[in-house]
């Protein structure tokens, strides 16, 4: 059967990346999904005890039939310390950007939908929080307000926004010249009514882009600011921390860096590939290059 | 030049709200942790010590009044003495200042000298097989962390190959994988910006006009796509720049290269107060230093910019 004329067009664009989208977003999804399961049930996963210490097993390289990943200085096993990271770093990953998300969708719309002072106000609020790297300010709250899942989860929900309101904004402001935004004002209807009905709806595609890269981010930052001994309290099994530990074995342990490694780099990828993936469907469908 | 004054004066009142909202938040921040008398005495001091830091200090006074005072001491750049060597904290702080300069701008220099080139070749024709296999590397690439990518150079070869230092300071070979690190962790990034605005440049109605009338392909590379595709890069590269002055944070961390980052984290470790203050209001600094020339550079660079608003 033949193509309709159009299909090379999009093709192109789309193929011109060297991916098509529903691969890109079948395989992310899949590496996603079986990682969010390991990091649910992760007690089935664990070859041992991630938190048993035993001085007789130190520093043992890897093996079939022992540790797979090999050991860490205090007898640890590695792969079941990265399996137990898989919680913390995809937990703080997920409430980070669902706090980022709120705040940013929120100040994203109402400066978009604004016609008058709080516009300025509050775009002018987004490019400051964009121009500062806000890595530091997450360290210098941690520091402060004390380390732990929840306080790492907050506050780099906290310093997350920007990006997400900025773009949010953008999208906004396009979307609300549209000429069903447009009909639904002459017929009356308020403002909070046609944000939720109209205006919020058509933004989640761009969202779901936007939350997906916003996502690893905030995982790379989570595990950095653990590597730098600045976020996970000392021992906890994070992948930053392992890291961290790592560092002093690399000539006669390196295997205690590639477990955390292999983590980092598979989820990174595998979030990235998600925010592709949207982003090719969501061009595919609107038929617009960006 | 009243709109350029115009552009300056509205960076200035952004680097005037963020330092307000920075230091506001850090002293917040340090005023609820707790006592700050007993975090500067340290620990098992006497109750006279800490009395004594608490009057040297102004802890005694009302909130408010220690908060003006703060503002006063912020307004004068007067961030107080390192709780660790008792130098005062933006002489300290600036000290360290150079390396960090330094160390961004041999990263900038090498991101640049890959990726542009990278992203060029790249964006000229994206649908060749090679080029896609590119493509691919970088989307992979992409994203990974530079303490990643720095433990693994460290690895192969510091330890394995021991080929190079991975410690700072041992001359000039120390600065490579330092430099590669963050070359290789901006560089993925940078490509695909270069390769995308190259590729939207061949949509242009200006591109193919100039290819209707027959222009010689690298004539319209060079010529036509490469300007407007480097000024949109432009702007990223300023981003880049940005980030790297704290960004390098763990990089330097790594490295144990003695810059602005490296003092933040220890100086966090440490909850020196004063440095941590200073150490990020000379990244706001600088920042808005690099923001504000990146303006100009687009003014000069792209003439549509000079006529319109701001």
């Amino acid at each position: 059967m033949k193509k309709p004329i159009v299909w090379p067009i999009t093709r192109r664009e789309i193929g011109g990346k060297g991916h098509s989208s529903p691969i890109m977003l079948k395989v992310s999804a899949f590496i996603l999904g079986t990682l969010f399961i390991i990091a649910l049930f992760q007690p089935f996963f664990y070859r041992v005890d991630p938190a048993a210490l035993d001085l007789s097993l130190r520093l043992q390289s890897p093996s079939l039939s022992g540790a797979w990943l090999g050991t860490d200085a205090l007898g640890q096993d590695v792969y079941s310390r990265v399996i137990a990271g898989f919680r913390w770093s995809l937990g703080i990953g997920t409430i980070g950007t669902l706090i980022g998300g709120l705040i940013g969708i929120s100040l994203g719309v109402s400066a978009a939908w604004n016609r008058k002072r709080l516009r300025t106000f509050l775009s002018r609020v987004i490019d400051i929080g964009i121009s500062f790297p806000y890595l530091i300010i997450a360290v210098t709250i941690v520091t402060v307000v004390g380390r732990g899942f929840w306080s790492l989860a907050l506050t780099l929900g906290l310093v997350s926004w920007p990006t997400i309101a900025r773009v949010v904004y953008a999208e906004t402001l396009t979307l609300r010249e549209r000429e069903y935004v447009t009909a639904a004002r002459l017929f009356g209807i308020g403002s909070l009514r046609s944000i939720f009905s109209h205006i919020l709806p058509a933004l989640r595609p761009t969202i779901q882009v936007v939350a997906a890269f916003t996502f690893a981010e905030l995982l790379i930052a989570e595990s950095g600011l653990s590597f730098l001994g600045l976020g996970a309290p000392l021992g906890t099994p994070t992948w930053g921390n392992m890291l961290n530990e790592s560092r002093t074995y690399m000539a006669s342990a390196p295997w205690m860096m590639f477990g955390p490694v292999i983590a980092i780099i598979v989820t990174i990828f595998a979030a990235n590939l998600l925010g592709e993936g949207l982003n090719a469907r969501e061009r595919s469908r609107s038929g617009r290059v960006s | 030049m009243k709109q350029r004054l115009k552009a300056v004066g509205s960076r200035l009142l952004q680097l005037v709200v963020l330092l307000g909202t920075i230091s506001t938040t850090l002293f917040l921040l340090l005023r609820l942790s707790g006592d700050p008398a007993i975090l500067l005495a340290g620990e098992g001091a006497s109750p006279e010590t800490i009395n004594a830091i608490r009057a040297d200090y102004g802890f005694d006074k009302s909130l408010f009044e220690q908060y003006l005072i703060f503002i006063w001491d912020v307004v004068r750049l007067d961030f107080g003495r390192s709780l660790v060597n008792s130098q005062p904290a933006l002489g300290f702080v600036l000290k360290y200042l150079p390396s960090t300069l330094h160390l961004t701008f041999l990263a900038i220099l090498f991101n640049s000298l890959i990726a542009i080139p990278a992203g060029v070749w790249l964006g000229a024709k994206p649908t060749q097989r090679r080029r896609r296999v590119l493509s691919a590397i970088v989307s992979v690439a992409q994203g990974t962390p530079a303490y990643v990518i720095g433990l693994l150079l460290i690895q192969i070869f510091s330890v394995w190959f021991n080929w190079l230092p991975s410690i700072a300071g041992t001359g000039t070979w120390s600065w490579v994988l330092p430099t590669a690190t963050l070359s290789f962790a901006l560089a993925p990034n940078l490509i695909r910006v270069v390769a995308a605005s190259i590729e939207d440049t061949t949509r242009q109605d200006y591109f193919r006009t100039a290819k209707a009338n027959g222009a010689e392909p690298r004539v319209l590379l060079i010529r036509h796509s490469l300007p407007n595709a480097l000024l949109s890069t432009t702007s990223l590269l300023g981003a880049q720049f940005a980030f790297l002055l704290s960004g390098a944070l763990i990089t330097e961390y790594i490295f144990a290269w003695p810059g602005l980052g490296l003092i933040l984290v220890q100086s966090i470790t440490n909850l020196d107060f004063p440095t941590i203050q200073a150490t990020v209001f000379v990244v706001a600094y600088l920042v808005f230093f690099v923001n504000l020339i990146m303006d100009q550079v687009f003014r000069i660079a792209d003439p549509r910019l000079r006529r319109s608003q701001l």
